[in-house]
């Protein structure tokens, strides 16, 4: 395969009221070619209960975007930069930005990644270097049900965003009306100990090994912050939680220190599960309307579905990119790495990196996936 | 997962899998419009027995309508989702990405006239207009029969220009709130100029209610489903909801259309003036040109005006009425002409509103055929025509959606040469549509509408006394020396006496008046009421607004246009403005309309007073609120008032306003499309200054500087 890049991916979840100034700042440096998501994050805020007994947790949904961008690897500290120095970034605990190192594939030529203009590399970010990322696909309405172990272990604060899927159900004729495509897709960031502790608990929760019921994965994350502020409510001491980690996080250099123990974790599956393992994510990025038809040339091909996420391009109006439709979909598959090949081949011969589709293909590496796995 | 499965076309389901599909599904569906529509039926049916004390007639037609009503709305919802909004979406996102702008504005300009005449909402306001009187609104009563077409072609124009102005917003990315400013200062304005004609006046409430009704369960969809497209490729970065606002242009510009149409034919329409005035020989030039033609005004007079006003039509002279009607008795024609189709109109007629000379006529003198004709045609009710029933609903259903969506299709298939991706999933989709629209109209006709008339018609009893029609009884052999006296405490004397009915003694008061010595026979009425406090009391009349506001919240519910929007909210903010919400806000702000809707017509406050003070303080929360909630918070109003709520509220606003006296029952609608503005937007208010905290907060803690 030719000029085959290794790139780096960056996504920030943020509350929407941001955006504009995030994008902002992201121009101003160079980077004009961004996507756009609709999502929500997801957090509790505790309330007194009723007849002033107890007290009880409620969900807080915000609006939020998941900005992200394509830059080259040695760019990526000076990328972050922006979004860190915006709107208290540093603060601990607010903000939600991670890189992951991916490749591309093939793309058309518009769709290529940024360049930084600046030099700027801050070093008190605060980055953390290990985190591992997670991401867990389930039926519209579930969402919430499956997210809600992140807000009760604290791990992070979730940004959820709709998204709908193919695969099975268009074998199906006209019954497949009968089968909702509709899914939410939970993206959450987890120190690398934690990691496969709070995929199992949300297996669990979400019964996500049974059929139909959804798919979970790890990923690596190169560096991130992670939004820990999951709790609203009344402030009970002179510093939050999230405050608190965040500091020692720093008077440690790393999070060791938080790893917990088998014995703090609350009823331990009873069988062993079985993951996926070598399994690839690749992420096809196309104007909208040629996602499905794409998807099933890859089907074809031995690919068993995609989840598809709507998303808008941003980039400046007067540029050769504004070519590039503003509605793209982002179709998510999962396959092995000897089927790649073959579905580059076939996407690429049924134009899905001509100038009507605009495709992008990039891959980045799965660490561990359960889903059903039954006959 | 990918490693196991390869694919290889379509996978084979049995029989018994599919039927495990399928019924999951179905029971989902189903349940979910039960609890939409149970609310208003529970409510209507407990109402009636409990609060009003009366039984419900035709208890099972109406069980049978109300079934209709749950599946023809599972169908349709249904039939949106696969079909409707699909289609909408697909067109809104290539018809921006393929066509030039001139053509994105002429579909849009057809589209919505096309949803005007599709929906049936404007035949719905003509039956409302069935008690207004020519000699007392000529203007509104021609526009309202004669020249009803040019009613509808009006309004449908007016939807066309909102649609296509709402698509060039998209595109040029301009807010809503100037077109608001513009459209309802310049509404007000216009409406206040109308309320110095008498002609205007009467009009201004039908102008108000055409732009409530005009978008229906059919076009809000549509063209949602077009606005969101066009807005994804129009692109933008910061979006919440986009996509809303042409709703609200689509009901605010047929008020526009409708006023200029008014005062286009003002100068050919006489002032008001009173009953007998109008049926003279002097004005009979006028009075015709409000009907099709001579003899349909002289028809109406006899259906509808008082015996001198008949007169006054042969100039004062009686001899040549009575010639009139025995000429109409052999002349089929003419008699057709006047009295309609039916071969015993004219006896129908005579019967129940001939004066006595009149039935002389038409009889031929005989009083025994008077008399049986009398009774007969007093008990007569139209048995149910089912065929009729089915045609009409069903060629209704087809008009509502066929034309539009093949239109649509038609875009895409031949004008922007597209794939129809799915293609069966939106047949499926169109199909279930117009079964589910079939259905459901034959439910609302057969079921929700019987009962709400019932409801209606019986509802003033609680605060003031009402005749039962339809329970007169003729005591045959009467002897008067059955008749007692009783004392009221006033001392004065009144006459009753004792009826067995059955195995139980009945009072039943006498009246002079109703016992026909000759023949020995007396009638009575019953009357009922009033059931709360005194007649006109304060209490009864509490009873009426809690009902109308229940009506209106519960009625609201089940929409299936708001049900649409709500979904699509949801949908596009990823679920931070859940549709349960929003429905619960446009709920009550209906309900809150409703009731003051009634309240108008119970103390007959003008409807300018009504309506213009809640749109002035709607441009101010206007000012105040996001780009996002004006957006939704206009368009979720200009939802409402869709096929569940408008027959509900019109047998409401008919049956109240009949007994209490009055002429026309318009403007209901409007306030009920007023108040639900007020209340998302409030509810939008309250829960952006909540984020704005949020978000302000985040920006502020920036002072320190990246310390970590």
């Amino acid at each position: 395969m030719d000029s085959v890049k290794k790139l780096s991916r960056i996504t920030c979840i943020v509350n929407r009221g941001l955006t504009p100034s995030i994008v902002e700042n992201l121009n101003s440096i160079g980077i004009i070619n961004l996507q756009i998501a609709t999502a929500r994050m997801l957090k509790q805020r505790e309330k007194k209960g009723r007849f002033g007994m107890g007290s009880e947790m409620i969900f807080i949904e915000d609006p939020a975007d998941i900005i992200s961008f394509l830059v080259p690897s040695e760019q990526e500290r000076a990328a972050l930069n922006p979004i860190a120095d915006n709107g208290g970034r540093s603060t601990p605990g607010r903000a939600m930005v991670f890189s992951k190192e991916v490749q591309l594939l093939k793309a058309h030529n518009l769709c290529h990644e940024n360049n930084v203009d600046s030099n700027l590399e801050d070093k008190t970010l605060g980055l953390r270097t290990d985190l591992t990322g997670i991401c867990c696909i389930v039926q519209r309405g579930e969402g919430n049900h499956v997210a809600r172990v992140a807000l009760d272990t604290g791990t992070c604060v979730p940004g959820i965003t709709f998204g709908h899927g193919t695969g099975v159900r268009d074998k199906l004729g006209l019954l497949r009306i009968t089968i909702p495509a509709e899914k939410e897709v939970i993206n959450l960031i987890a120190s690398s100990y934690d990691a496969e502790a709070v995929m199992d608990m949300m297996i669990d929760v979400g019964k996500l090994d049974q059929p139909g019921k959804g798919f979970i994965y790890l990923h690596p994350i190169a560096e991130g912050i992670a939004n820990t502020k999951v709790t609203l409510g009344i402030p009970k001491h002179a510093a939050s939680m999230e405050q608190i980690i965040s500091e020692v996080d720093k008077i440690r250099g790393n999070t060791t220190w938080r790893r917990r123990t088998a014995a703090d974790n609350e009823g331990d599956s009873k069988q062993k599960r079985s993951y996926l393992e070598n399994l690839t994510n690749l992420i096809f990025t196309c104007n909208e309307g040629r996602g499905k038809e794409l998807v099933k040339i890859a089907m074809q091909v031995g690919v068993a579905g995609a989840t598809i996420i709507k998303l808008r391009n941003h980039h400046p109006i007067d540029s050769e990119l504004s070519a590039i439709s503003p509605a793209r979909e982002e179709c998510h598959m999962f396959v092995s790495e000897n089927q790649i090949l073959n579905i580059v081949d076939a996407l690429e011969k049924e134009g899905g990196f001509d100038d009507k589709t605009h495709g992008q293909l990039l891959t980045h590496p799965i660490l561990k996936a359960c889903t059903y796995l039954g006959a | 997962m990918a490693t196991l499965q390869q694919a290889a076309g379509k996978i084979k389901v049995t029989f018994k899998q599919a039927i495990g599909m399928l019924l999951p599904y179905v029971k989902n569906r189903v349940m979910e419009q039960v609890k939409s529509v149970a609310l208003i039926i529970i409510y209507l049916v407990l109402f009636q027995t409990i609060v009003l004390q009366m039984g419900i007639v035709d208890a099972s037609v109406i069980a049978v309508g109300l079934s209709l009503v749950v599946v023809g709305l599972t169908f349709f919802m249904e039939g949106l989702m696969l079909g409707l909004m699909p289609l909408g979406k697909l067109i809104g996102t290539k018809l921006p990405q393929k066509s030039k702008l001139p053509v994105i504005l002429i579909f849009a300009f057809v589209l919505g006239i096309g949803a005007t005449f599709a929906e049936p909402a404007i035949g719905i306001l003509k039956s409302a207009g069935s008690s207004v009187k020519p000699w007392e609104a000529p203007l509104l009563f021609l526009l309202l029969n004669k020249f009803s077409n040019y009613l509808v072609y009006s309004v449908g124009v007016g939807v066309g220009i909102a649609v296509g102005f709402g698509m060039l917003r998209f595109i040029y990315k301009w807010s809503l709130k100037p077109f608001i400013y513009i459209l309802i200062g310049g509404l007000i304005g216009y409406t206040i100029w109308a309320y110095m004609d008498p002609n205007m006046r009467a009009l201004t409430g039908l102008a108000w209610d055409c732009g409530a009704v005009t978008t229906g369960p059919v076009t809000v969809p549509l063209v949602l489903a077009l606005g969101i497209g066009i807005c994804r490729i129009a692109g933008g970065a910061s979006e919440g909801a986009s996509g809303f606002g042409v709703v609200t242009l689509a009901s605010l510009f047929p008020i526009i259309a409708v006023l200029i149409l008014g005062t286009v034919f003002l100068g050919s329409v006489s002032k008001p003036m009173n009953e007998t005035a109008f049926f003279s020989k002097k004005n009979q030039s006028k009075a015709s040109s409000l009907f099709l033609s001579k003899e349909d005004l002289i028809g109406y007079a006899f259906k509808n005006a008082s015996t001198e006003s008949q007169l006054a039509l042969f100039g004062e002279d009686k001899g040549e009425m009575l010639a009139y009607l025995k000429k109409l008795k052999t002349n089929k024609v003419l008699r057709t002409a006047v009295f309609g189709q039916e071969s015993d109109a004219i006896e129908n007629w005579a019967a129940l509103y001939g004066s006595k000379d009149q039935q002389m006529v038409v009889f031929n003198h005989d009083k025994d055929a008077i008399k049986e004709a009398a009774t007969y045609y007093a008990r007569y009710v139209p048995p149910l025509n089912i065929s009729d029933i089915l045609k009409r609903n069903g060629f209704a259903a087809v008009q509502a959606i066929v034309p539009l969506t093949l239109l649509t299709m038609l875009m895409l298939v031949v004008v922007l040469r597209e794939k129809l991706p799915h293609a069966d999933e939106i047949m499926l989709g169109i199909v279930f549509a117009v079964f589910g629209m079939f259905l459901f109209s034959i439910g609302i006709e057969l079921g929700l509408a019987k009962l709400g008339g019932q409801v209606g018609g019986k509802l003033p009893s609680s605060f003031m006394s009402i005749e039962m029609k339809e329970q007169i009884r003729n005591i045959t052999n009467f002897d008067k020396g059955v008749v007692q006296t009783a004392t009221t405490p006033d001392g004065e004397l009144k006459e009753f006496f004792y009826l067995k009915t059955g195995s139980d003694y009945e009072e039943v008061p006498y009246y002079a008046n109703g016992h026909d010595v000759e023949k020995g026979i007396y009638s009575y009425t019953p009357t009922k009421g009033p059931l709360y406090g005194s007649e006109r009391g304060i209490m009864g009349i509490i009873v009426v607004l809690l009902f109308a506001f229940i009506v209106g919240y519960s009625a609201t519910m089940a929409e299936p246009a708001l049900n649409a929007l709500g979904l699509t909210v949801e949908e596009l903010t990823v679920g931070t403005f859940k549709k349960a919400i929003l429905m619960q806000a446009v709920g009550l702000g209906v309900g809150v309309g409703i009731t003051l809707g009634v309240a108008k017509i119970l103390w007959g406050i003008p409807l300018i007073f009504l309506l213009l003070p809640p749109y002035i303080l709607l441009l101010v929360i206007t000012w105040l609120s996001t780009e996002e909630y004006v957006n939704i918070g206009w368009d979720s109003a200009g939802v409402t008032t869709g096929p569940v709520t408008v027959p509900l509220v019109l047998a409401l606003g008919l049956g109240l306003g009949s007994q209490v006296g009055v002429t026309e029952g318009f403007g209901i609608l409007a306030m009920a499309s007023v108040c639900p503005i007020l209340s998302v937007l409030t509810v939008g208010l309250i829960v952006t200054k909540n984020r704005k905290k949020v978000v302000w907060e985040s920006l502020k803690s920036a002072p320190e500087g990246g310390t970590t």
